[in-house]
């Protein structure tokens, strides 16, 4: 999930006390501003650096305890840094019987991720997180790249909307050196032009 | 002309966007306006246009490719689009409409039919008139209890406690001040009635919130909305300025004595704060830990006042009830399940969407009928009701009416309203794996037989599903299973079990074959299918050998007799499968003798 994703110091954030100190002063300092506090640093960050998080503590009535405690408690705050963009596959009833697990195999296999442990792209780019229901139920499976949520995919579809998301947003993903060829098959136009239908054919 | 566009989370996923910026292009002229989902969401994106004359027509799954047919024909020009073609003013009862004329809209009354983020098109459907009639009406709060005793009304937020005699142990409560809170949390996988309620009419669940408040004295309320709903966040933010603005809320409402006030809280994405203790827990900056019940937050609640907890459903039928009175609430549904009650209905059904109906109506024609039966023309096998804390209904016993009492009984629960309907390649035993998985995971860890009991359930159904199990394993789980039920304090433990007993009850011989014959009925279980290339149907397009993760399928551009998958290296993923074209690829289940210690592997 995706409180594990790896160390990489390059998407370390750096954090302005300036903004935590305008944070507390608008949202509280008392012990209920704990939630808010963190959802708005990680708005911010999108994770929770280890320094805001102190700042927090240093500023308001809150513990480190309260504090760490409520961090780890909840399914949206991470204390990892995450890549340039946030992939969310839904694995909700629906969407699992309707193959969230393929969209998964199929993202992680055009990221690069290997190890299971692992959900950042290796050069930073995507991240990718497992989400219990986005209320789209019907349009399953579902997965959301930054705002954008692409409804009824199958394993391939997810593939093309990410390389879509990609090339608009500029970045390189890792696992998608061309269209893989193992042993240097040619893929003819008709075929390239078949594998797209089929992925729009849907119902 | 006036266009209507569904622009829901839903309808927006499916491109409504588009399909609006298209039209506008086309019909610059056009009032344009948008409304949320229409609960068709099997349709989206849609659209409706109403032609100067006053005639309208509703259209769905507009997409850039038919548009212009759909302009075409509003232009004097060409026929009616039938494939888009849903429904129009003057041939209302289409087979496609029908999935709203079979529908009692008192929930969702407005719901596609008003912007959002437009107080006056509330008002132009009477919102804020029921919350007048109390106001200026005179109607004093025990005579707003009263009305709401009549309905009957029971919560929607799972238990089916009644309503009024709820708010009664908040009003007689001491205590200053009192606390109403919306429960806006959803956390249950596969149902998004309230995302669709808050996002689609925030203004009705708001003025439910102000006639409970009115009823039980409180004078300070939170909407706790899970974060990953972030369109409803927004519309309610709207919607509290608004009425704010217009007297609505805040200090002495319309003028009266009556003050209330409303904050939202952002959830965390945990679906233990969906129970009322933790969920209290996590606005007061807590971890969303349950404690136990007595206390009851009634007595004391938020920061230790008297506090009520109503499901946005519930919230939403209020108006609806004191304008029409609780007399004519009661007189819909059964004897003791009355008014109406809304399902999110998804899976393997052919028209997904929302879906609200009289209590008392089968599950079976609210699959059939209106959900238009299977989508993939399988046999659909069985319908998951009430997310994880519910249970696995078969088809045999789709007669079964919506009523708390009989549903109850076939060891199911009625719940917050997820319909999750599954056919013949679905996996009972998988989906009760799934969803222990979901409750382990999502235990607080603050009872050993919730954190362990619910572990423990989950390993073993792991095995299973690899083929390891044994039939004593059945044995255990239903040994587990009430006295983790016994055991729990809240109900997330207390239920947990539910999904494991009634597939165990219903589809034995599914967990027999996983654990007698090494097989996976429903294809299903990786470890106990396999996945081969008849060469027959394939045309040696290398579509399947690209998208393959494990780099296992082997053959020659259109050389169908070369096409295999090595078996040793697949991962039973079913990519190759699902790309492709001529369905050359097959899953097959073929099964094992207990003698065999590893699953069959067969041969291509
Ligand atoms: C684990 C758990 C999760 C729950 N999740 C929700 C939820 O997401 N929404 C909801 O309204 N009620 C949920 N409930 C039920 C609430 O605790 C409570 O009964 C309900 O909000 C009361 O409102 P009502 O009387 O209007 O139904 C949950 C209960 C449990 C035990
Ligand atoms: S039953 Fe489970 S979720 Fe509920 S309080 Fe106990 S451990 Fe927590
Ligand atoms: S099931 Fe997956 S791993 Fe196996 S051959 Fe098909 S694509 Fe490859
Ligand atoms: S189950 Fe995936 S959107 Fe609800």
């Amino acid at each position: 999930m995706g409180r594990f994703a790896v160390s990489n110091q390059s998407l370390e954030a750096t954090v302005d006390p300036e903004l935590v100190r305008k944070w507390v002063k608008d949202i509280g300092s008392d012990s209920t501003a704990a939630v808010p506090l963190l959802q708005a640093i990680q708005t911010e960050y999108r994770y929770l650096p280890r320094k805001a998080m102190d700042l927090v503590v240093g500023n308001t009535s809150i513990t480190a305890s309260q504090l760490f405690g409520v961090a780890t408690f909840y399914a949206q705050f991470r204390l990892r840094p995450v890549g340039r963009h946030m992939i969310r596959v839904c694995h909700g009833t629906a969407c699992h019987v309707s193959g969230a697990d393929r969209l998964d195999t199929a993202i992680r296999q055009i990221l690069g991720l290997q190890d299971p442990d692992q959900d950042t792209a290796a050069n930073g780019s995507y991240t990718l997180e497992k989400v219990a229901c986005i209320g789209c139920c019907s349009l399953a499976p579902v997965m959301v790249v930054g705002e954008e949520t692409f409804p009824n995919l199958k394993g391939a579809d997810a593939q093309r909307s990410l390389q879509k998301h990609a090339k608009a947003a500029k970045e390189v993903l890792p696992g998608d050196a061309g269209q893989k060829d193992a042993d240097g098959d040619t893929k003819d136009a008709s075929e390239a032009k078949k594998s797209k239908k089929s992925g729009e054919a849907r119902p | 002309m006036t266009i209507t566009i569904g622009e829901g989370t839903c309808g927006i996923a499916a491109g409504a966007r588009d399909v609006a910026a298209l039209l506008k292009q086309r019909f610059p002229e056009a009032h344009m306006q948008s409304v949320s989902c229409l609960g068709m969401c099997h349709q989206e994106p849609m659209i409706e246009i109403a032609n100067p004359d006053g005639k309208s027509y509703l259209y769905g799954k507009v997409n850039k490719k038919n548009l212009p047919k759909i302009v075409h024909f509003h232009q004097g020009k060409g026929d009616i689009p039938a494939a888009n073609f849903i429904r129009s003013s003057d041939e209302p009862d289409t087979d496609k409409g029908s999935y709203l004329t079979s529908q009692t809209r008192i929930a969702l009354r407005n719901v596609g039919h008003l912007d959002p983020t437009s107080v006056e098109s509330f008002r132009a459907r009477g919102g804020y008139k029921a919350i007048e009639k109390i106001l200026k009406g005179g109607m004093s709060p025990e005579a707003v209890l009263e009305e709401v005793k009549t309905s009957n009304l029971r919560g929607r937020g799972g238990a089916g406690f009644p309503t009024a005699i709820k708010w009664g142990f908040a009003r007689s409560a001491p205590g200053y001040p009192k606390y109403l809170v919306c429960n806006g949390d959803e956390g249950d996988p596969g149902a998004f009635m309230d995302r669709s309620l808050l996002e689609g009419d925030p203004h009705s669940v708001l003025e439910g919130m102000l006639i409970a408040a009115y009823a039980i004295g409180a004078s300070k309320g939170y909407a706790y909305i899970r974060a990953e709903y972030p369109l409803a966040v927004k519309f309610f933010g709207q919607a509290l300025q608004d009425a704010r603005q217009l007297g609505y809320l805040g200090d002495k409402i319309l003028g009266t004595d009556f003050s209330f006030d409303i904050k939202i809280k952002e959830g965390a994405g945990a679906f233990v704060c969906g129970e009322e203790t933790a969920l209290l827990a996590s606005i007061e900056g807590q971890r969303g830990m349950p404690r136990i019940r007595p206390p009851f937050p009634a007595i004391q609640g938020l920061f230790g006042k008297p506090t009520i907890i109503n499901n946005v459903e519930t919230l939403a039928n209020l108006a609806w009830i004191i304008n029409n009175g609780g007399a004519s609430y009661a007189a819909i549904g059964t004897e003791k399940s009355k008014g109406t009650k809304v399902f999110a209905l998804a899976g393997a059904v052919s028209r997904g969407g929302l879906v609200e109906v009289p209590m008392g109506m089968s599950i079976g024609e609210v699959i059939n009928k209106i959900g238009g039966g299977s989508a993939s023309g399988r046999a659909i096998k069985a319908v998951q009701l009430g997310g994880p804390s519910g249970g696995c209904i078969p088809a045999s016993m789709f007669d079964t009416p919506i009523d708390y009492d009989a549903i109850n009984a076939t060891g199911a629960i009625m719940g917050s309203g997820g319909m999750v309907v599954m056919d013949s390649q679905s996996c009972m035993v998988d989906i009760a794996r799934y969803f222990l998985d979901f409750t382990q995971v999502e235990s607080c860890g603050k009872c050993t037989f919730c954190r362990v009991g619910t572990l423990r359930m989950k390993e073993i159904l792991s095995k299973i599903c690899e083929g390891k199990g044994t039939m004593e394993d059945l044995q255990i789980l239903e040994d587990l299973a009430p006295q983790i039920k016994d055991a729990s304090l809240c109900g997330l433990g207390q239920t947990a079990p539910n999904p494991v007993l009634t597939t165990l009850k219903y589809f034995r011989d599914e967990y027999i074959a996983h654990v007698q014959d090494k097989r996976c009925p429903g294809g299903v279980c990786k470890a106990l299918i396999t996945h081969t290339i008849n060469q027959k149907d394939c045309t040696g397009c290398t579509i399947c050998k690209r998208y393959c993760p494990a780099n296992c399928i082997t053959g020659e551009l259109k050389k169908p007799e070369t096409w295999v998958i090595d078996q040793s290296l697949c991962i039973n993923c079913g990519m190759c499968k699902e790309v492709c074209n001529p369905e050359a690829v097959i899953v097959e289940s073929l099964g094992l003798t207990a003698a065999h210690s590893q699953p069959m592997r067969a041969s291509a």
